[in-house]
């Protein structure tokens, strides 16, 4: 993981629109297969060889729609596991990006044409910034809510609770 | 500028100033609901915000339902163990509990008297849009969130945009709220709503009973929508009343509200309608279908098992004999619809014409329970919600999706069937007599 979660530095690693994370992140149809089982293969229908490609603080980049249908929070512990730093997309499905946030993933929606696979990406989640410096790509997204970063940097919504359990933002 | 349904609500849950869409707000929250299939993440992420301290105190306990209703019943110990625990938590903290049979959660929140208009209310279900059919906010979240609700009542949301859906005319005889959904399925296509509120409005809503309503709020999970709001009327306060739920506090929007989208159906002119090729968004009119066979009829779910839908087979079916090499089956929605369908001799009429009637629950929806499993070839047709390839067990089979008024006539005949074609087809709830018997 990066030390600042606000400020990340990473591989962009691409998928499509519309990906259903609980067909192609979670145990949803592998009955009894872990969360580990599912990290070695997430995605690999859709983008072979993914999860053998993604090392520790790439950034998944997707298209429209990442996590649609999706409401399991598997989907997000599993994208922890492989250490993903964030996800860049077009859109997101309202219950993954609920999901993310709640498990300490941060989730950008930003225009990612131009952005191709193995890029280096920089994300600047408190002034919303995307940077792919090799394409000359630098986009302003709205920055995420202060809310929304103070469960992040807590970790995700359950730590920042027991931190603040009365929901009160220093 | 006015605010639309949802950014009322959520402005009132959260503190009163006025917020706009995309504002982040932490907001109380009136009611919460964990189902089974669900639970067994909520219970760990409940342990896990409880650090191991089973004392720490759960205050929301009393405003949260348990509802034991996916795996109705349990299909395997893990499922079984999962029901123990759930019954145990409940009983321990205080917690509203509805056993296996008793219904779907869906179905019993609103008859439990849960909520009321402008409630604030979260379930671990897509599904929970379902609310909106009584003027609240009702958004499906997991297990993480639904703990944090359970220990302090509260949550962060993120205001959506509202899609203002004025639906003008009356809907025609024969065709439902099902129809018009599939409809605007077929126009947006799934997720079409994404992050987004539906706010239906116009004649045709104002002229829907409540169970039809229901399903309109219903079914906007389909199209990815946050929530589905219609606006309250004395049918509704009569509803909730008999219901027992609290005083309604009637939420409407601002004549000068901002929506991203307004879309206009003319009702009137709608046929009824099914979902086809796994697709929830590939729609065709019914009348377009011609000679399809069918093997399996299906009529329950969180979308059309309630009182009304049953009464609409019922009137197609009754007397009559579905056809040979139809398999039926109804499943409804909760107990309580049950037992004034046994009332009106409507589980009696279903069983002469050769359907099965199975206990309350989400029944036939999805395989989880294994005790709808389809074979190679078999085409079904039925009232739920998804017909995602797999869905019951079997991905070389096909489901349609349509109404229960076009599963009874198509039970009947043993073809793809438009019911207005039918006896009793066109049959519609009469207004204001006995709607709310319990």
């Amino acid at each position: 993981m990066n030390d600042n979660i606000m400020n990340i530095r990473g591989r962009a690693h691409l998928l499509g629109d519309g990906v259903n994370t609980d067909i192609h992140c979670s145990s949803k149809y592998l009955p009894g297969r872990d969360n580990a089982y599912v990290a070695q293969h997430a995605f690999e229908q859709v983008a072979p060889g993914f999860a053998s490609r993604f090392k520790p603080g790439d950034v998944i980049v997707a298209g429209r729609n990442f996590g649609i249908n999706s409401s399991r929070e598997q989907t997000v512990q599993v994208m922890r596991l492989m250490s993903a730093a964030a996800v860049v997309a077009s859109s997101f499905g309202r219950q993954f990006f609920r999901n993310a946030i709640n498990n300490g993933l941060p989730v950008v929606e930003c225009d990612i044409s131009g952005i191709a696979e193995g890029d280096a990406i920089e994300i600047d989640l408190a002034a919303g910034l995307v940077t792919v410096v090799g394409r000359g790509i630098s986009r302003e997204v709205p920055p995420l809510p202060r809310e929304v970063q103070a469960i992040l940097a807590a970790g995700g919504l359950i730590p920042f609770l027991q931190r603040h359990p009365d929901w009160k933002l220093a | 500028m006015g605010s639309t349904i949802a950014e009322k609500i959520l402005g009132a849950h959260a503190g009163g100033s006025p917020v706009k869409a995309g504002d982040v707000v932490v907001a109380s929250v009136d009611f919460a609901m964990v189902h089974d299939a669900r639970a067994a993440n909520a219970l760990k992420m409940m342990a896990k915000l409880r650090g191991g301290h089973d004392d720490v105190a759960l205050p929301f306990a009393a405003r949260t339902a348990f509802v034991l209703d996916h795996y109705s019943p349990p299909p395997n110990m893990e499922a079984a163990n999962t029901h123990v625990a759930m019954r145990a938590f409940a009983d321990a903290h205080g917690a509203i509990l509805y056993d296996v049979g008793d219904g779907i959660c869906h179905q019993v929140l609103p008859e439990g008297g849960h909520l009321t208009c402008g409630d604030l209310v979260v379930g671990t279900d897509t599904h929970s849009t379902t609310y909106g059919a009584f003027n609240a906010l009702g958004t499906g979240v997991e297990g993480t969130d639904v703990s944090a609700v359970m220990m302090t009542g509260k949550l962060w949301f993120r205001v959506p945009e509202t899609i203002r859906v004025e639906l003008k005319g009356r809907l025609a005889p024969g065709v439902w709220a099902k129809d018009v959904t599939l409809a605007m399925l077929g126009r947006l296509g799934a997720e079409g709503a994404n992050y987004r509120v539906l706010e239906y409005c116009g004649g045709a809503v104002a002229a829907m009973e409540i169970d039809d309503r229901m399903t309109l709020a219903n079914h906007a999970a389909e199209l990815g929508a946050k929530a589905a709001i219609l606006d309250a009327d004395e049918r509704t306060f009569a509803w909730l009343k008999a219901h027992g739920a609290r005083a309604p506090k009637p939420v409407r929007a601002d004549a000068d509200a901002r929506y991203v989208e307004r879309i206009d159906i003319d009702a009137s002119t709608l046929p009824p309608q099914v979902a086809h090729n796994h697709r929830i968004d590939d729609v065709v009119g019914v009348p377009e279908v011609k000679g399809r066979k069918i093997g399996i009829a299906l009529i329950g779910t969180c979308t059309n098992g309630r009182l009304d839908d049953i009464r609409q087979a019922v009137a197609i079916l009754k007397g009559k004999r579905i056809a040979k090499g139809v398999r039926m089956i109804v499943t409804p929605a909760s107990r309580q619809v049950y037992l004034a369908a046994a009332r009106e001799g409507l589980i009696e009429a279903l069983t002469a014409a050769g359907a099965s009637v199975e206990a309350a629950g989400c029944g036939t929806c999805v395989s989880i329970t294994g005790h709808l499993i389809t074979g190679d070839g078999e085409v079904v047709i039925s009232s739920a919600n998804r017909n995602f390839k797999g869905r019951l067990g079997n991905p070389g089979s096909e489901i349609w999706i349509g109404s229960a008024a076009t599963v009874a006539a198509s039970a009947l005949t043993g073809y793809i069937t438009d019911p207005r074609t039918v006896e009793g087809g066109e049959w519609r709830p009469e207004t204001g007599t006995d709607r709310n018997r319990r």
